[in-house]
């Protein structure tokens, strides 16, 4: 194997993973705090892939970067306002509602998600151009590194950074640690839990917005995007350790190159490494790499 | 009382870097009615939970009519002969008291075969053993109400009817007289006086009403910061320097 | 707290529910046309899909989101079994539900070793998402077309003959092969086990502590349901003579979970109205894309948060307060 089949692979690995966490961040911060594992989560990214779209075609032709970044940043403020509305209507009555329930409305929500994006843009295939100036790749030696891939990666990791920044160096961030911690204390002390909670549901809701919005030109577009994506999120933060935004994105990284070297070795069954690796951690360590064993 | 049922040996279990139980020794012999006293978090609850396969002890071993059963899961020490109450009675709550009890006796006949089959000549003894379970626990009239609408000492009664029902050699009881009040104690203590009697079952019971444990103790034990300081009849602890160092030290504990 | 109608609510009513609505569907190709009839084959199929399910979260508290898994696992199955090795229909369908039985056994002997709810349920997603990845992959299983044509083969003993392929047959045959598996299933929660499971559902640590194995309990009805199941998706190939991965998807396990809570898991036939509204949901919105998972999501969201026991649970309860009046 040539050091430019290494790159790619890893160039491969590291656009999926961060792909990947982007989705996954906001379930996992939504997790985290609530305590909800939102099985929507998925089909929100999808409107705001959809929504992203819908603007890059009202424009007309490949966007600009900036349209790029904006149509991404309006898709997460959108969704995040849907994301408002879900917390109301939905998401608050589940407060005592057993796990297996909560777990069967938010797969309801996803089916509204899917709907509703079937009904508003229809079955067929969509696609956006990159912007121009994240077409095509970088030549280094013998490696092909498509600049849309290195877009992703720096997408992911800057939105990691910024996400640990908020939650270990902010006080309102650190505030919602301390509610995922120990929602009781920290009512106790006059803290509105509900207002954090509400918060932080907006903010996981825009994160998955804007992640739409940031991928919606590495994949075509159809209504089947939220399954694919739901999976791939959920493997990722049950491995990293469900509520841990690091772990999810250790977790992504660790899935990702199993995933990429898993289909360069076995090509012909895609996805098959991915599974594996996910139910074996679940198995041996059914809390995650990072997260906290119950006993 | 001939004989030891259930010997405790050198048990240790810690959670995580705190040791909860030290080196404790603990025998109960054939129809002994045996408490364990001690202030809270003395480990009276860890200790149950090793006993009973709640929880496997870190060290030390337990044996059973001579049996090992160290690292036997909770519901094989149960088919050996172990009855457990909890201190919140656990019943099935959506159920009827009549198949709360049925669920007991059926478990015992099918024992770790979740395929079992109850023989019929053996099912069709079941409704007269729950008639007599419900008047042995002085049950009354509700045999068709639903467990989880049951007050709270029917609760309890219900539970201690399901285990019965198991015909255990072993009674393991957590605090069986918490949140009651003085004439429900008393009707406890008679009732497990009972049992004791027609039964001839040995018990181990957790308890802080010193009264049920002078009513019903054979033998008393004492834990603190998990080790067993004194081990002995009610009189012998009574008189024990060390246990009156721990208790009148730390201040009474209610009646 | 409500009663669970699992017990007690009358061994020989419910047979003879069943046999009312055995004979109503025996009607039912006099009356509609052959898509119809199409349709009403797979509603049976999809009841005892459902019931299968409840088998697992309704009477034993185990949710599976990946019961897709056996369903198809049985519609293959017994597509290769009469198109391959060209057995008889009665011995492929057996086998098929072993087949599902044996799968579920694997499955379950690894999954519930160490988990339990949240983490079980996608365990189960993932096993049941890594089968449908390996039949979309598998060229003697046609890929992603799957494997058509199958043919609806003779029934017979000896001179007795009953050409399946022909009129109706095998929409009667359909109708008898549930009836059976239903009958089946509502004898299974009667017995000293179905008791027991749903002792294991509503305490589990008093259970264990009554002697019941616990684990083999959850393990036994995992494999019961996968047989179950399997046999259901078994009918599915010659019925539809198509068999796709499709079958395996994980929106296929969702179905019997949406069949489930919409007419409510405590009661025995929630599962079977839910198969009827829900297809009869599907049925309506078939042509307004989108709009079938739509009206399904929001039903089920209705149901969750402001319906607990499901259409039949509201029955319940109304009926009750007309009592107390």
């Amino acid at each position: 194997m040539q050091v430019a089949d290494i790159a790619t692979l890893l160039v491969n690995s590291l656009t999926w993973a961060m792909a990947t966490f982007l989705v996954a961040a906001g379930l996992t911060l939504v997790f985290g705090t609530l305590h909800i594992l939102n099985f929507s989560h998925g089909g929100f990214f999808m409107i705001g892939a959809y929504l992203a779209y819908s603007l890059a075609n009202a424009i007309g032709g490949s966007p600009s970067i900036g349209v790029y970044l904006f149509g991404s940043l309006v898709a997460g403020v959108f969704v995040a306002l849907l994301g408002l509305v879900v917390d109301r209507l939905v998401l608050r009555r589940l407060a005592g509602v057993e796990d297996a329930y909560v777990l069967i409305a938010t797969y309801a929500l996803l089916l509204v998600c899917e709907g509703s994006t079937k009904l508003i843009w229809g079955l067929n295939y969509h696609s956006v151009m990159p912007p121009a100036v994240l077409d095509g790749a970088w030549l280094v030696g013998n490696a092909v590194l498509p600049r849309l891939s290195l877009f992703i990666i720096a997408a992911g990791v800057v939105v990691f950074a910024l996400l640990e920044y908020f939650l270990n160096r902010t006080k309102p961030g650190r505030l919602v640690k301390a509610i995922a911690a120990d929602p009781w204390m920290a009512q106790l002390l006059g803290v509105n839990v509900r207002l954090v909670y509400t918060a932080t549901v907006a903010l996981g809701f825009a994160l998955a917005g804007l992640a739409g919005g940031l991928l919606v030109s590495n994949q075509t577009l159809s209504p089947t995007l939220a399954s694919a994506f739901v999976i791939q999120a959920f493997g990722v933060i049950i491995i990293g350790g469900m509520g841990s935004i690091s772990g999810a994105f250790l977790g992504s990284i660790l899935l990702g190159i199993i995933d990429a070297f898993g289909q360069w070795a076995l090509p012909g069954l895609p996805g098959l490494p991915f599974f594996l690796a996910m139910t074996l951690i679940l198995l041996l360590r059914p809390q995650g790499l990072m997260g906290k064993a119950k006993h | 009382m001939s004989g030891v049922l259930l010997e405790a040996t050198a048990l240790d279990k810690s959670y995580g870097r705190i040791r909860v139980l030290r080196d404790v020794n603990l025998t109960i012999g054939a129809g002994e009615s045996h408490v364990v006293i001690g202030p809270n978090g003395a480990g009276k609850t860890t200790l149950f939970k090793v006993l009973t396969g709640e929880l496997f002890a870190d060290g030390g071993a337990v044996r059973f009519e001579g049996q090992d059963v160290t690292r036997l899961p909770a519901h094989r020490r149960v088919h050996l002969g172990f009855g457990r109450t909890f201190q919140v009675a656990k019943v099935f709550p959506r159920l009827r008291v009549q198949d709360n009890l049925l669920v007991a006796l059926e478990a015992r006949v099918r024992r770790a075969n979740p395929l079992g089959r109850v023989p019929k000549a053996r099912a069709d003894t079941f409704p007269e053993a729950i008639e007599a379970l419900l008047n042995d626990t002085g049950f009354g009239q509700q045999r068709e109400a639903i467990a989880g609408t049951l007050a709270y000492g029917d609760r309890k009664r219900l539970e201690m009817a399901m285990v019965l029902a198991l015909e255990p050699a072993v009674m393991f009881l957590d605090e069986p007289t918490a949140g009651m009040s003085a004439a429900e104690r008393q009707a406890t203590v008679r009732l497990l006086q009972s049992v004791k009697r027609k039964r001839g079952l040995s018990m181990l019971m957790t308890e802080h009403d010193m009264a049920v444990v002078f009513g019903l103790a054979d033998r008393i034990s004492v834990l603190h910061y998990g080790q067993l300081i004194a081990t002995g009849t009610p009189e012998e602890i009574r008189h024990n320097e060390r246990v009156k160092e721990v208790y009148l030290g730390d201040g009474d504990e209610h009646a | 707290m409500q009663n669970t109608s699992f017990i007690g609510c009358g061994f020989r009513r419910d047979v003879l529910i069943l046999a009312v609505v055995m004979g109503l569907a025996l009607c039912v190709p006099g009356v509609l046309n052959r898509g119809l009839v199409f349709i009403a084959g797979m509603i049976w199929i999809n009841a005892v899909f459902g019931l299968s399910f409840n088998l697992l979260f309704g009477l034993s508290g185990v949710l599976s989101f990946g019961q897709a898994m056996f369903f198809a696992a049985g519609a293959y199955a017994t597509a290769v079994l009469t198109q391959h090795f060209a057995l008889p229909l009665v011995p492929a369908l057996l086998l098929s539900a072993v087949f599902g039985g044996a799968l579920a056994a694997l499955v379950g002997s690894v999954a519930l070793r160490r988990s339990e709810g949240v983490y079980f349920a996608i365990l189960t997603l993932a096993f049941a998402e890594l089968i449908h990845l390996l039949i979309a992959n598998t060229a003697l299983l046609g890929r992603n077309d799957g494997l058509a044509g199958l043919v609806r083969p003779r029934l017979g003993i000896g001179s007795w003959q009953v050409d399946l392929a022909a009129g109706d047959n095998f929409y009667y045959f359909i109708v008898g092969a549930c009836g059976l598996l239903i009958l089946f299933i509502r004898w299974i929660v009667d017995t000293p086990f179905g008791r027991a499971l749903q002792a294991v559902k509503q305490d589990p640590e008093r259970a264990e502590f009554l002697g019941i194995p616990v684990r083999m309990h959850r393990l036994a009805i995992f494999v019961l349901a996968g047989a179950t199941t399997a046999a259901a998706g078994a009918l599915v190939a010659p019925w539809a003579q198509i068999v796709t991965p499709e079958l395996a998807h994980w929106s296929n396990s969702t179905n019997p979970i949406l069949y489930t809570l919409l007419c409510g898991s405590a009661y025995f036939w929630g599962p079977v109205l839910g198969a009827v509204v829900l297809s009869a949901v599907f049925y309506v919105t078939r042509t307004l894309v989108g709009m079938s998972d739509m009206v399904t999501g929001v039903l089920l969201l209705v149901v969750v948060v402001s319906l607990p026991g499901g259409i039949l649970g509201l029955l319940a309860r109304s009926t009750r307060r007309e009592d107390k009046r």
